[in-house]
């Protein structure tokens, strides 16, 4: 028996949803209101649970001929380059209460700009370092002086 | 009602407001002219801006971006033969082989009027059908709120291409992540593990940027640095030839019944929840092709097709407007946003809103109306710059906006939670595209969440009695077309079962 990519993620959502149904009935109930707290989820779950489970089900029912063409024809996809952008954005926002706005914002830009499309003419290296410093600066001018939101200031740094 | 717009209309006319609604109207035309920004990225770009600012001056510049966007989409459509924005991807068809054929000026130019003028239309239908919708809406109890909502997810998950199942789980996960923190009756906390963290529950705009600004940039970026260099055709840096502007506007009222017929096209679609402007654009397109007596010449650069995508597709936004004016329910994810903003503001959206706040309300009517001739202008100075535009690359784009995205959640409460809900949407909304989860069901099912919950509750506790549902005749007819809907779409999946289609995620 194989399973599909719409299989795995049926099961996935139906395993999801269960743990959650259990919980929502487990949930306390309140003595003025009719239902509880726990009756307006238990509704959306049983709904989600049925439907990954039909989601299993018509995976399973499917040949898996059929996809297998599909995937041939499948346009071809970058997907490093998406998996070392997360990476980059999930560093900025870690790194973005420790070094603050201005310095992590100036570091994000570049490295991404970077890592998307590899500058090799020193006028690419300069509309790259422009674009950094431009972007943090247009930013952190307009939101601070004008707006009035204050943007986070680094733990490390204290700028 | 006349004075109250006059008013509106005169209000919106000083510089406060006008500045952001010039503003966001610039902004919404570069955004929309840019192939890989939406006008729902746009528009996430622009909110943080308005947090400080007004109310009206914030939604001003938010309708600005709406319409700007739904008009800046077609120049990359003319010149590079693919969309700017998803809203103008039927004046594709027609408008870059009439720029093919040496004609970008005429091409472009169709277009630009075409939304003029099918977007002015769009807002005679604002104005004046506005508040009779709601008084409908006023009538509603939490049974008739409860059936609507319910039939407007039913369609949404009806309308995916893809799977019809897929749609609902979707659905079902947006309403999912509304449930997590303290119900809205009792308080009690649900579905949070005990974490600080999800203790005040997922707030609406960090989910909402993290699903369609982050999992659209991801999915931008797998196919980055691998069509470049291949047989791309373009045009940009083409210059325009000489055109006569009266003999374009000539053009487009020699068919006036096309013209109101794409406008009624996007503003019925604008009206149906979460269904935005791509849908109106084809159907427009398809529709006047039906109509036309020279339905051959469609695809070849007639302009016939470029008039039926652009005129429906500003139109597209004054039936947004309509919707989340008289129901308070967002008719797509820019009026989302925008109704997210409102929150942030403390007005209460919903049947109530043009009557409670007038003075608002005909302000967003004033603001929808000015911001054509601010797009026109834009337009007319500045159309060298924008056939340059469209040629920036996502490489240096793609940063800029994630940037944006961040400080928009920071800025909403200037904690750094906001962001870290940001980032964990982001990656579950890329995953749910790779998975061929459709989006819209989801934001759908996210922005009315909370409201199916209180109406059913308030049902309930109004009177226990679930039959009501479906006795009371105005809930009754909303459930029965919600299971029509439902039934008809898997009569057609029944039908095209074995038409397999790779179908790109409608952001």
């Amino acid at each position: 028996m194989s399973m599909g990519r719409d299989g795995i993620a049926g099961l996935v959502l139906l395993a999801i949803s269960l743990v959650l149904l259990v919980q929502s009935f487990q949930l306390p109930s309140l003595p003025i209101v009719p239902v509880g707290p726990g009756f307006y989820p238990a509704i959306v779950l049983s709904f989600m649970a049925a439907a990954s489970a039909l989601l299993v089900l018509q995976d399973l029912a499917k040949g898996r001929a059929l996809s297998a063409v599909g995937a041939d024809e499948a346009p071809r996809r970058n997907y490093r380059l998406v998996v070392i952008a997360f990476v980059i954005v999930g560093a900025y926002v870690a790194l973005l209460p420790l070094l603050g706005f201005r310095v992590a914002t100036v570091l994000f830009v570049a490295v991404l700009q970077a890592a998307l499309g590899q500058p090799r003419t020193a006028r690419q290296w300069a509309v790259l370092a422009a674009v950094a410093v431009g972007t943090t600066a247009v930013s952190y001018f307009i939101f601070e002086r004008y707006l009035l939101v204050l943007l986070p200031r680094g733990a490390w740094t204290g700028f | 009602m006349l004075d109250l717009l006059w008013h509106g209309l005169v209000n919106i006319a000083q510089w406060k407001y006008m500045l952001p609604l010039f503003a966001g109207t610039f902004i919404g035309v570069i955004g929309g002219s840019l192939p890989g920004v939406t006008i729902t990225m746009t528009v996430i770009v622009v909110l943080p801006f308005t947090y400080g600012l007004d109310p009206l001056a914030g939604l001003a510049a938010m309708t600005g971006v709406y319409v700007g966007g739904s008009t800046g989409g077609l120049i990359a459509c003319c010149l590079l033969g693919i969309p700017g924005s998803p809203a103008s991807i039927a004046t594709t068809f027609d408008g870059f082989p009439m720029s093919r054929n040496g004609e970008p000026g005429r091409a472009i130019w169709l277009g630009v009027w075409a939304s003029v003028w099918g977007g002015l239309l769009g807002a005679l239908f604002l104005v004046f059908l506005t508040g009779p919708l709601a008084a409908i809406a006023l009538e509603f109890g939490p049974w008739e709120y409860f059936s609507l909502f319910v039939l407007a997810m039913a369609m949404v998950a009806g309308l995916t291409e893809s799977s019809l199942l897929k749609g609902l789980i979707s659905t079902a996960i947006g309403l999912l992540i509304t449930v997590v923190g303290h119900d809205p009756i009792g308080s009690v906390p649900r579905f949070t593990f005990g974490s600080e963290f999800i203790g005040g529950g997922f707030p609406f705009l960090p989910v909402l940027i993290g699903i369609f600004a982050f999992a659209q940039i991801m999915t931008d970026l797998e196919k980055l640095n691998l069509t470049r260099g291949q047989t791309m055709e373009s045009l940009v840096g083409v210059k325009l030839e000489r055109f006569s502007h009266l003999k374009v506007n000539l053009e487009i009222f020699k068919q006036p019944f096309l013209l109101a017929w794409a406008t009624i096209v996007g503003l019925i679609i604008g009206i149906l929840p979460a269904i935005g402007g791509s849908a109106s654009s084809v159907m427009a397109y398809d529709q006047a092709k039906k109509f036309s007596k020279t339905p051959q010449l469609f695809g070849k650069g007639h302009p016939e097709g470029i008039i039926a995508s652009e005129a429906s597709n500003n139109a597209n936004v004054s039936g947004s407007l309509m919707t989340i004016m008289a129901f308070g329910i967002p008719g797509d994810a820019v009026t989302a946003v925008m109704l997210g903003a409102m929150t942030i503001h403390g007005i209460q959206s919903g049947p109530l809103f043009i009557s409670q706040n007038p003075d608002l309300a005909y302000g967003i009517y004033a603001a929808y109306i000015l911001a054509h001739p601010c797009m026109l202008l834009i337009c007319v100075v500045l159309m060298p710059l924008m056939l340059r535009v469209t040629s920036v690359r996502m490489a240096v784009l793609a940063p800029v906006v994630l940037v944006l995205c961040v400080v928009g959640a920071y800025a909403l409460n200037n904690t750094m939670q906001s962001v870290y809900v940001l980032l964990l949407f982001g990656v579950i909304g890329y995953v749910l595209v790779k998975l061929g989860f459709p989006l819209a069901p989801l934001i759908l099912g996210l922005i009315l969440g909370d409201q199916i919950e209180i109406n059913l509750v308030r049902a309930i506790m109004t009177d226990p009695d679930p039959l009501l549902f479906l006795t009371r005749p105005i809930s009754g007819v909303l459930l029965l077309a919600a299971v029509a809907s439902v039934g008809l779409a898997i009569w057609q999946h029944l039908r095209h079962q074995y038409r397999v289609v790779e179908e790109e995620p409608d952001f």
